[in-house]
Formats: structure tokens, sequence, C-alpha cells
């Protein structure tokens, strides 16, 4: 088979610049995670232990999918798509909640969020199902039935669990892939409707403090309290850190253990408290090069497979990225995702860092398929 | 070999190109405006921000909802609430708050009064969550708190609603009582409960907990350094829980409570119509007040390691053998099965041989020939041991099953037991040893490996008496809203018929008439003159059947291997209203000690009400007492 064979070109292509980018934003993660598990009184949790451990994992992951060409990846997608939605049924009849959120599913010992993985099998299969369509003129209503239920299923399932915040960036990945192809105008009006007509049924679905949730995230007024407060503590975190920030391990904020979801949804106001407006610019700029680059990858993609996935897992980071820190910064409502490479969370940093093995993959085989 | 050539045949390369120069435009500039908006905080409200950092001065404070009423079935209220004076220290650390806790100690001391709270100040506290120091303290104390506030940053006076049993002792273990949720409860509660939160931890306040609890308010305010409130940010007021009304009738349970009193055991009043359950005493009981300012070590153990238990049910987790009062469902099997017909004459010499044990007569000189009538009346054993031992236990089992026996009565409360109706095949599985023909002769007179609750016995008889429906307990009437009106109503359940012919109801309850009425009967003590009682009575042996009847007869026995005393009744005998069963641990004879007992409840039943306005009810009162002599 071609597609395993070893070829050196690979190796002479390899987008060390990618790499980089993502292993620095990594590397201040865990600093910053580190940070937030760090109390004068208590010493050293082992968050960044963790961390560190699943970047390593993570990494291993990404070389393999390195390795495999993406055509074959994307060949698999039905597959991967359908294992995918499995887990997340097991999630559904097995799965063991935390926070109020039934998401997790336990392997040997490790707690996995399938629903963290689904984001990168939609691009997967997104990219697939387009590839096997491709079209002179933008798709229809029709060709567009089919993406939209390879998206609804898996978003019902993570909005049941409930997870509002994955099963929005699914939405958002369908509508940028969508967009991206090219799409009638009228046949999205009708998609759209259709989406708000079906969603007093999905309402029937929900319990009552699901649905309670979906209230308090469409109209965060309703819960002043709740998330009014993490607003409001993530904004005094932020502020306070001025220029300069008030340095590592020393965010009062942070080290008061005043901020919610600290490792996790709002880590970039720990960072932005300790290191402040210097080191805040540094990070976006960091993430604008990250983004910037899987624009590039997209663009000098051999062919529409590469292209569609380098746009899909340049979308998913530059939407995770604007929709976290826009929350944290109080311009956004507060939804549950993470910021990528840098938050607190294993199944978050395996499918991030796979979905950079596979930009990397598009890249270095930019120059050996021949067109 | 596949070798696919991926064209770009759909649209022009060009195309995408210019499609992601146009993205790329919009990601610059959307994430050039999260720069924008860092910098604005950071740079222009910076100061601001740091400012309200150093004082953390937003604070978040949950208001606790109101729980529910709960109140017996004429709306006497039962359990209320009332206001509990807590007083709580937020840990910041930046602002010396620590020396504040020495300074209340100072005041409390200079006023005499006692500082109850021990325990160092744990370091993991979160800053912004308060530490109740004390709870439910007194006026006096609130009163100092407030004037010196200046001097105390950091502490403050909390007022929440706390949960006032007025009844006191008297439905205790019935209706359970409230306490801040547990630290596994919290992890197991999904989110649903927070730290501090107050649920029912027994009884009815925690099987209907979900609709008595409410649902938490809270508020988000700014305070000054004092820890002042300055603004309120956001509110949301709590919602109280709804109210909970019982079948229960709190001048009958009264009655109950008062009949048992220093005595164990456990006494039910059942709707024999429909299953409501009128009272339910379980003694001794316990004081739920205790629990709401958080009871203390000390009580906590005392009522721990009471070996009459005075914290469980003993009326639906308490298990005893059913002694006599179990004949009534040997002998409905009997006639059922065609073994014995009404004059079916069994001759009772005192004892009853089988191999070469023998078991022995409650009457030991015997009864002479007994047919079914006088068996029953007079509890004659051997004519059971002998009928039984005709029947078999399987058979005893089947009908033991309908009367709603050795599995639970589904009353609405946690912890209801189902006590044990034993059959060859449970004998096999979980003694892994064979049925032997002896277990059979206790089992007909209710020792043995039998056990049962007192509501299952109460349970038992009323669907008897009611001329064979099972009805399935039930404590509550109805939940209502706040505003009074009926939120869910519980109508009765039917969970079985006993399917007895009329014909075996009517000999059945004419010898049960007898018990209480005939001369001769057992259970004479429960005679009422003016309403006709229909019993049984049930003497269970603690320990296991001697050998030597006479020996255990002269041996002291200490108080814990005493029998159980049983009585269990219908009334009036047409159309029976109520059924009651008293069962009290280690205390003698059914027929002396519980059918006397369960008279005080039939009475207040019937003649309660008249007592308030007629005078000759006295002289009722006092009759019975010579029937007891």
């Amino acid at each position: 088979m071609i597609f395993f064979k070893f070829d050196r070109r690979i190796f002479q292509h390899f987008d060390w610049m990618l790499l980089g980018l993502v292993l620095c934003v990594c590397a201040i993660g865990t600093l910053n995670i580190y940070s937030t598990g760090f109390s004068a009184s208590e010493g050293q949790s082992h968050f960044y232990l963790k961390q560190i451990q699943w970047i390593a994992l993570g990494l291993i992951f990404m070389m393999v999918i390195f390795f495999i060409d993406y055509r074959v990846i994307i060949q698999g997608a039905y597959v991967i798509y359908g294992v995918s939605i499995v887990f997340l049924v097991f999630v559904f009849l097995f799965g063991y909640a935390a926070h109020g959120s039934q998401r997790w599913l336990g392997i040997g010992g490790f707690a996995f969020q399938p629903s963290e993985l689904m984001k990168l099998v939609i691009i997967i299969t997104l990219t697939r199902y387009f590839d096997d369509h491709k079209s002179n003129e933008p798709y229809k209503l029709k060709e567009l039935s089919v993406p939209f239920l390879i998206v609804v299923a898996p978003f019902l399932l993570i909005l049941k669990q409930p997870d509002l915040g994955t099963a929005l960036i699914l939405i958002i990945l369908f509508v940028s892939i969508v967009f991206f192809m090219g799409v009638d105008w009228k046949s999205l009006i009708i998609v759209l409707a259709g989406g708000l007509i079906s969603m007093p049924i999905g309402w029937h679905f929900l319990k009552d403090y699901q649905r309670e949730r979906l209230i308090t995230f469409l109209n965060p007024e309703n819960d002043p309290l709740g998330t009014g407060y993490h607003i409001i503590q993530s904004m005094i975190a932020v502020g306070s850190g001025e220029i300069f920030g008030k340095g590592f391990l020393k965010g009062s904020q942070t080290q008061l253990k005043f901020l919610p979801e600290q490792q996790t949804d709002f880590i970039f106001s720990v960072f932005a408290e300790e290191w402040g407006f210097i080191g805040g610019l540094v990070l976006i700029i960091m993430f604008i090069a990250i983004i910037f680059w899987g624009l590039k990858i997209a663009l000098q993609a051999r062919d529409l497979l590469g292209t569609i996935i380098a746009f899909g897992i340049t979308a998913l980071i530059s939407w995770e990225v604007f929709i976290n820190i826009g929350m944290v910064l109080g311009i956004l409502p507060v939804v549950g995702i993470p910021l990528p490479f840098f938050s607190y969370g294993g199944s978050a940093m395996l499918s991030l860092l796979a979905a950079i093995g596979l930009l990397m993959n598009v890249s270095a085989r930019r120059f050996i398929l021949q067109r | 070999m596949e070798k696919r050539h991926n064209l770009l045949n759909g649209q022009e390369p060009a195309e995408f190109r210019q499609k992601l120069k146009i993205v790329g435009s919009v990601l610059l500039i959307a994430l050039s405006l999260l720069l924008v908006r860092l910098g604005y905080l950071q740079i222009i409200r910076g100061a601001e921000f740091k400012q309200k950092s150093e004082n953390n001065s937003v604070r978040f404070r949950n208001l606790k909802p109101l729980r529910g009423l709960i109140m017996d079935r004429n709306g006497i209220v039962l359990v209320d609430n009332r206001p509990s004076f807590d007083v709580l220290y937020i840990p910041n650390k930046n602002k010396g708050n620590e020396l504040s806790i020495e300074k209340l100690k100072n005041l409390y001391r200079n006023k005499s009064l006692e500082f109850l709270y021990d325990q160092s100040i744990s370091k993991t506290a979160k800053p912004y969550l308060p530490i109740k120091l004390e709870k439910n303290v007194s006026m006096e104390k609130v009163a100092l708190i407030e004037t010196n506030a200046l001097d105390l940053p950091g502490i403050y006076v909390d007022v929440s609603p706390i949960r006032l049993y007025l009844d006191g002792e008297m439905l205790a273990p019935v209706i359970g009582y409230t306490g801040e949720i547990s630290k596994e409860d919290l992890e197991n509660s999904d989110g649903k409960y927070a730290y501090g939160d107050i649920l029912g931890k027994h009884g009815v306040e925690k099987y209907f907990d979900a609709y008595i609890r409410g649902r938490h308010g809270a508020e988000l305010v700014e305070v000054n350094v004092y820890g002042k409130e300055i603004k309120n940010l956001g509110r949301i007021d709590p919602v109280s829980g709804y109210n909970i009304v019982l079948t229960i009738d709190a001048d009958l349970q009264k009655a109950a409570g008062e009949a048992l009193i220093g005595r164990a055991g456990a006494a039910v009043v059942l709707d024999a119509r429909d299953g409501s359950v009128l009272a339910m005493f379980s003694a001794p009981s316990f004081d739920p007040n205790l629990f709401n300012s958080g009871i203390s070590y000390e009580q906590w153990d005392k009522l721990q390691k009471n070996p009459l238990s005075p914290l469980s049910n003993k009326a639906i987790s308490g298990q005893y053998p059913p002694g006599s009062t179990y004949k009534l469902i040997v002998a409905a099997a009997a006639l059922e099965e065609g073994i014995i017909t009404p004059d079916t004459k069994v001759l009772c010499n005192g004892s009853f041989t089988l191999g070469n044990r023998t078991y022995r007569c409650w009457n030991k000189h015997g009864h002479g020939y007994v047919n079914l009538h006088k068996a029953i009346v007079e509890s004659c054993d051997v004519y059971f041991y002998t009928v039984g031992k005709m029947l078999g236990v399987d058979k005893i089992a089947q009908y033991a099953k309908r009367f709603g026996l050795g599995g639970i009565a589904g009353i609405d409360l946690p912890n209801e037991k189902g006590g044990l109706v034993p059959t060859k095949e449970w004998k096999l599985k979980r003694r892994k040893s064979p049925w032997q023909m002896g277990e059979t002769i206790s089992i007909s007179i209710g020792q043995g490996f039998n056990l049962i609750t007192p509501l299952q016995l109460a349970n038992a008889y009323s669907a008897f008496a009611n001329g064979g429906t099972l009805w399935r307990p039930h404590l509550v009437k109805y939940i209502e809203s706040t505003d009074g009106k009926i939120y869910k109503e519980f109508l009765p359940e039917k969970e079985g018929e006993l399917n007895l012919s009329p014909k075996t109801i009517e000999i059945l309850n004419s010898a049960l008439w007898g018990v209480v009425n005939e001369p001769g009967g057992t259970g004479h003590a429960a005679r009422l003159l003016n309403v006709e009682v229909c019993g049984k009575t049930g003497t269970s042996q603690v320990l296991g059947l001697p050998e030597n009847e006479k020996a255990r007869r002269a041996k002291r026995l200490a108080a814990f291997q005493k029998d159980h005393a049983l009585f269990v009744c219908y009334a009036p005998l047409k159309n029976p209203e109520i059924a009651v069963a008293v069962i009290l641990e280690n205390a003698g004879g059914g027929g002396a000690v519980a059918a006397p007992v369960a008279r005080k409840i039939l009475d207040a039943y019937f003649n309660g009400k008249k007592k308030l306005k007629s005078t000759q009810v006295i002289a009722h009162q006092q009759l019975p007492e010579k029937l007891k002599n």
C-alpha cells in the first residue's frame, strides 16, 4: 500500500513550526495549571503532573496519526464516526457524572470524554462527505441533509449529557464547513428554520434541570448568581493583572480560590492575572500564529481533502479560542468550552493533539501527492 | 493498489484561496477584538479591578428555602420552621480576620457565655465560603455580635430557617429529622445539593425530601471592608417546599404514644377501609429537635448505643416472630384447602409429639377436645400443630404471602423491612439444609423462622377485616403547595386480594370476636363495652422452644429474653373501620400486656371525642380494668 510506504519526504517537510508553537502553548498552559494548584498553605496539587502525562500521551497519538496518510484516515471516516457515536451512547447508558453532567466513560482507570473526540470526528466525517460529493454549484438542501444528520445525532446525545458548550461547537463546525464549501442561501435559511422548529421537540427530551441550564445559558440574567458570579470574579482577576501582571504564583484571585473552574474553562483569567496584559498579548499572538499556520496549510494542501481537513481543524481551534477568551473577558455568555492546549483536561488535549497530527499530516504531504 | 487522483474537480482552487483569505481577515479582526477587550480590562480599568481583588468585595450568599410544613389529617401542624441564628466567619487571609475570633471569645468571656466552636479553621477553607462558628445561638449572643460588628471583621450573624417539631417525640421515628447534608451524600448528589444544604435524614422528611425541600435562592452582594452589604448585585428568591398532609390523626397518635409509654415496641393503627395509617408509634422515641442545631457527639452516641434503638421506626423496621397472631393465616389456609371443617376436633392434652420431640401447648393441662372456634379463642397450640403438619410449610407460606407477609407492605417511608415467610426452597437456598417437619410445627404457631413487622401485622388483619382487600398502607394523604392547593394526592392503592370464601371469613370473624368477647378468650383485656372488637393475641418467644417448659417458666428470665407481647385487632365487628397492631418487646404475654394497650387506642378512637362531652364514659373506662383482673 502506497499510503504506508515510508517516504523520506514527509520528514523533509515535517512542520516544526506548527509543532513548536503548539508545544509552547502546552508548556505555558502546564505552568499555569501548576499555579492554580499551588497554594502557600497546602503545597502543590497533582493537576499539572496529570496534564504533562496527557500531553505526552497526546504527542504519541499525534505522531501515529501523522504517519498514516490522511487519505487513509478519511477513507475510514464513517467507521470512526460510527464508533464515536457508540461511545456517546455508552456515555448515555453507562457513563458517570461529575458536576451535574454525564460526560465521562471510565476506561481502565482513566476518565474519558467521548464528546471531546467527537469534535475532531465531525470534521473528518464532513470532509469525507464533501469530498465524495464535489460540486461546482453551491450545496442545496438535499445535499446538506446528510451532513446535517451526521451532526445532529451526536449533537443531541451531547446536549442530553448536558454539555452545551461541546454541542454548540458541533453546530458551529457544521455551519463553518458548510459555508466554506459554499451553500445555497435559500437552503441555508430552510435548514436554520428547521432547526428552530425542531427545538421545542428536543425540549421534551430534556430533564427539568437540563432545561434550567439551557434557559440560563440563553439568558444569563436568569441566573445572575451562578454564571454572573463567575463572570464578575473572572473580570476582577483579569483586570487586576494590569499591564505586567502580579507574577507567577502570585495571583490573589487565583490563590484565594475565588475563581470557579480555574483549571478548565476559566484558565485564561488565571494567566491574565499573573502575567498581565503582556502575557495575554503574547498568548493570543501565539494562538493567532497557530491559526494562520493552519490556514496556510489549508491553502497549500494538494487536494480538496487536505484543504477541508485543515480548514475544519483551524476553525475548531479558532472558535474555541475566541469563545473561551471572550467568555472569560465577559463579552460572550458562559459556555463550557475549554481553551485549546491550555485548559486542564485529558480528553480535549488528546483530541486536539490528534488534530494537530492531522494538520501536520496534510502539511507534510503537500508535495508528495501527485495532482 | 489504489491510487486515486484527488483532482480538484469541484470548485476552482482559486475560489477556496479567496475564501481562506476572507476567513483569515475575519479571524484577525475577531482575535484583535479580544486583545482590545483585554487591554480595556487590564490597562484602562486595571486599577479599579485591582482594588476590588484586594477587598474580595463580592460575596455569594445562599438563601435557604423554608421546608414545607407537615400536618396531620385534620390540618394540625406537626412540623413547622423557626429562625435560627448562626455565627459565620469568613477566613479572609488578607485582613487578619483571625484576630476576630479571639476578640469574639473575649467578648463572650466578659459576659460569661460559652464559645462552643473549638475546632481550628481548616486550611482548605475557601475564603469566599463562610465557616459556621456557632449554630442556633441565643439572642444574647446575636445582640453582642451585632453591637460589636465593627470590631469583628469577618464575623457576622446569619439567619436561616430550621425545623421545629411541635409534637416532640410523638412522631419522631416516623417523621424523622433533618440535618446538614453529609459528605458522602454531597458527593453522590450529582450536583443537586450544595455544601451546607439541609435535608431529611429519616422518615417522612427523607422520603418526601424532594417535595418538602423547596428550592434555594441566592444573592450576590458587594460588601465593604467591614463585611456590610453596600450593593445587591442580584438575587433569586428561595422557593418554599410543599406541605405534607399525613393520614395520621394527631389525637389518636397521642393516645397510642401514651399507651406505649415506658415500653419498647410499636403500635400501628390502619384505616381498614383504605390502608391509610391513622397512627404509628415506635417506642422509645427521641426528640427530633435535638438534630436541628447539630446534635452533639455525646447525644448522638447515646441515641445510637441505646439498646432499645429509639432512632429506628419499629413499626416498619422491627421484625418479630408473629406468635399466635399467625394462627389466623394457618386457619384460613386449612379451611380454604379443605383440610379441616369448623367441626373438626383435635384432642389437646397439653403437648404434641413428633418423632422423639415434644411440642407443648401454652396450657400445660391441655384444652381437651377443641374445634377451630375454641382453638382460636383459647389459642390452643396443639390444634395448630396438628393442622399445620397437615398443611405443610409451603401451603402456609402461600397464604401468608396473600396476607402481605414475607415482603414489604410498600408504605411511603424509607427503611421498611419485609419480614420473612419461610419455605422449603428458601431454607435450602439460604441455610443450605433441607426443611425439617419439626420446623413446620413451629411455623404453624408463628414461631421459628417467621418474622413480621407491626405494619405487616396490622395490614394483614386489616385486609381480613375489610373482606379481603390488601391495601398498600400509606402515610401521606396529599401534598399541597404553599398556597394550599393540592399538588399531588395519594389515593388508596390495592396491593392484592386474600381470595377467601365468605364462609371462611365468617367462621374466622366469629372466632376472632370470641377471642375478645367470649369467656376463656385470650384477648379479654381489649374489650370495649360499646364497640365489638375482634382480635388475636400473640406471645412470641425470644428464646427457641425450650425442652423443659416448666424450667423455663420457673427461671427468672433476663429482661431481653422475655417474650414479645403481641395483640392485633379490628373493630367494630360489622363494617370494621380500624385495625390495630401492638407489639411490645420483652414485655410478657400478649393477652396480659399488649391487649390493654390496644384497648386504650381503640377507646381513644371510638370514645375519644365523646369523652370531652359526656361523663358516662368514665364508667366505661373503669370497667375494663376489672376485666383485666
